[in-house]
């Protein structure tokens, strides 16, 4: 929780100069009131605003800021007349009086909230630019041994180690190759792609030019999902003023990066699905291999990496591979993206090393639940990201731990469900957004994912059977071994997970729910 | 196509056509169309094959395969309701039944008036002020149907 603040910090300005106060302008600040109150004191004499990227505490936003003697000074939940206050420096809270933000431990993250996205000079002044500087002085081979060594894996969901993708690039020998962001962030409950692109947009491009020279790449694209109208106007600005200050090249020749806008098709986060959806077909999943980086787009040899995963190697070039490998754990080096949302009381942004437990995360970060809330349960990773009851917050958050339990960390979505939740049809809700979204290229998927949702509905509306649990069960077997990709082969555990924590609630919704129900066969799917 | 309309997709697929060299893009160019007509008329489907030197079958796949494109014309406000699962915690379903109730429309549907279209949406990535609804590039947050009703006043938005 915020302390109260003891105020006092700005005693020592001058109190009628004028004043310049930090707002962000990113989506969520914009839509928690952000922007009303850049408009009410648009006029203000003496009131200069600045729009910034935003810390990611969205549980304060509005959130207005001034320069303090001792760094930043905070007015959360900001109102209109809370101007006079701002001005006479009272109620302002310092950084270190926010436990969300001073007990997280950020690199990516770390200039968030303090300087205008679109300023390539502040973008430079405090230290961007620099991991792109250090990749261009060096071969292709010591940028990737770079990577190697740093440890990094994919932070889009897959985790594949990003140095073997590169390398296998750089190898395979074409007249074309392309860098592709994956900035499609459709597992509900992440955003910190859009963040990073509303709030720090040359740091993916710089990630891209780092990935570019490596394996020998001169074009590149942003996949941004239609979603994002925001970041995707960023994007295209900032491509647009690094190309005009002559920074967009790589050893003088020109790297030609465009921003394509999606169409609103959640499978087209999956790689195959999103080079189909770049080259203007339908967003269908191809069977690999050939992978991407042999054969992509158009055929040609295509890294396709997360908005995130760019952002971090940024920081391993500027920081070292060194800085990377000794944090987090054995098997996930470096800091994970957390994105807190739900019946949290601290929804927002946590950026820390791997292998903080759940219950931690929560508890450090999320501030407990939200007024009056009770918890039930958490999703982590996403729509296809399984259900913790709150016996098993214990659980480190990290690949191996989550890959062991049978669950994903997927895009670092934390999503915290209260005692309201109505389980059964939150499991009808998963599979109406499975059918809805399948690509239809495997049938275990397209009409496994109908059949579950139906399935589910007649459970929801009281005309399930004994038999109805157990045909889930199967159905979800054969869709985990039979779907090509995540979308089909990860649905059903969110579905098994709620009927392995909460099956009473599934099967007092069954008119005869006799003692044959599921209770002996619970749990048999999820490991 | 209505009055004028031939016209624009003309010059939107004009700027799609492929130059020597570049291949045809079905998706780009049906984005264009619809930012250009507010909606593709499935009888740009033809123009727009011949354009890109593409099947007609291709065109109407890619069509009917994105949540986005849309045949038929649409309100003159978009209401779309998050369904994203923080949002789902946070009750926008319940939102969305309200909205569906004060509008008198179902998901995908236009009131009669024309004023407005309702949909879901798989998140806004606006989970930390959620329950999140979108009127049409603006992204609202921490709303009631209240809210959304007044935003949707004539005066409100």
């Amino acid at each position: 929780m915020v302390r109260e603040g003891r105020g006092g910090h700005l005693k020592r300005l001058n109190l009628c100069m004028p004043i310049t106060l930090y707002l962000a302008n990113d989506t969520s600040a914009r839509a928690a009131g952000a922007d009303r109150l850049a408009a009410a004191w648009a006029d203000v004499p003496d009131v200069h605003v600045v729009r910034t990227s935003s810390r990611g505490a969205f549980f304060l936003e509005p959130l207005v800021e001034r320069d303090g003697p001792e760094g930043r000074v905070l007015w959360p939940r900001a109102k209109p007349d809370d101007l006079a206050r701002i001005r006479n420096g009272a109620g302002g809270i310092s950084l270190a009086e926010v436990p969300f933000l001073a007990q997280q431990q950020r690199a990516v993250f770390a200039r968030f909230g303090t300087a205008q996205p679109l300023s390539l000079e502040e973008y430079r002044a405090n230290g961007g630019w620099r991991g792109w500087e250090r990749a261009n002085n060096l071969p292709p081979e010591a940028i990737i041994a770079e990577m190697k060594s740093s440890g990094l894996r994919g932070r889009g969901g897959a985790a594949f180690p990003v140095w073997h993708k590169w390398e296998i690039a750089r190898r395979t020998s074409a007249d074309q190759k392309y860098v592709v962001a994956n900035a499609d962030e459709g597992d509900a409950g992440t955003y910190c792609d859009r963040m990073i692109m509303e709030g720090e947009p040359f740091r993916l491009i710089e990630g891209m030019l780092i990935c570019a020279k490596a394996v020998g790449a001169d074009r590149g694209y942003i996949y941004c999902r239609w979603e994002y109208p925001a970041a995707a106007a960023t994007m295209q600005a900032a491509i647009a003023e690094v190309e005009r200050t002559g920074m967009l090249t790589i050893d003088k020749h020109p790297f030609r990066l465009e921003v394509f806008r999606g169409a609103g098709s959640y499978v087209c986060g999956e790689e195959t699905a999103l080079l189909s959806s770049l080259e203007g077909g339908r967003g269908m999943v191809k069977v690999r291999p050939p992978y991407p980086a042999v054969a992509g787009l158009h055929g040609k040899p295509t890294v396709v990496s997360n908005v995130l995963t760019f952002g971090t190697v940024v920081e391993i070039m500027a920081r070292g591979a060194d800085w990377h490998a000794a944090l987090g754990t054995v098997g996930s080096k470096g800091l994970i993206a957390l994105q807190l949302g739900g019946r949290i009381r601290q929804p927002g942004l946590v950026e820390i090393p791997f292998g903080a437990t759940l219950a931690e995360v929560l508890e450090r970060f999320g501030g407990g639940m939200a007024e009056g809330s009770r918890f039930k349960a958490v999703q982590v990773g996403g729509p296809l990201g399984s259900l913790f009851p709150e016996s098993q917050l214990h659980i480190p958050l990290c690949f191996d731990t989550f890959n062991e339990a049978g669950a994903v960390l997927g895009h670092g979505g934390i999503v915290v469900f209260d005692d309201q939740t109505d389980m059964v049809e939150l499991a009808r809700h998963y599979m109406t957004f499975t059918a809805d979204e399948s690509c239809g290229k495997c049938t275990p998927c397209r009409i496994g994912s109908v059949r579950a949702r139906e399935l589910l509905e007649r459970i929801e509306g009281g005309s399930g059977t004994a038999g109805d649990l157990d045909l889930l069960a199967d159905l979800g077997d054969t869709m985990k071994a039979t779907s090509l990709c995540a979308h089909g082969g990860r649905a059903p555990y969110p579905i098994l997970t709620a009927i392995e924590h909460f099956g009473d609630e599934f099967r007092r919704r069954l008119p005869s729910n006799g003692p044959n129900g599921t209770a002996d066969r619970r749990g048999r799917n999820v490991p | 196509m209505t009055t004028g309309e031939p016209a624009v997709l003309e010059r939107v697929l004009e700027q799609h056509r492929p130059r020597p060299g570049e291949q045809a893009n079905i998706l780009r160019t049906l984005l264009a169309v619809q930012q250009a007509l507010g909606h593709v008329p499935p009888n740009a489907i033809g123009p727009l094959a011949d354009a890109l030197r593409v099947p007609e079958a291709h065109v109407a796949g890619v069509l009917s395969y994105y949540p986005d494109l849309h045949t038929t014309p649409r309100g003159r406000h978009v209401v779309r309701v998050c369904l994203g699962e923080a949002c789902v915690a946070n009750r926008s379903p319940r939102l969305l039944a309200d909205l569906k109730r004060i509008l008198g429309i179902g998901i995908g549907e236009t009131t009669e008036d024309g004023q407005a279209t309702l949909e879901r949406v798989y998140c806004l990535g606006n989970c930390g002020v959620g329950p999140t609804v979108m009127v049409d590039e603006t992204i609202y947050g921490r709303l009631s149907a209240s809210d959304v009703q007044k935003l949707l006043m004539p005066n409100g938005a």
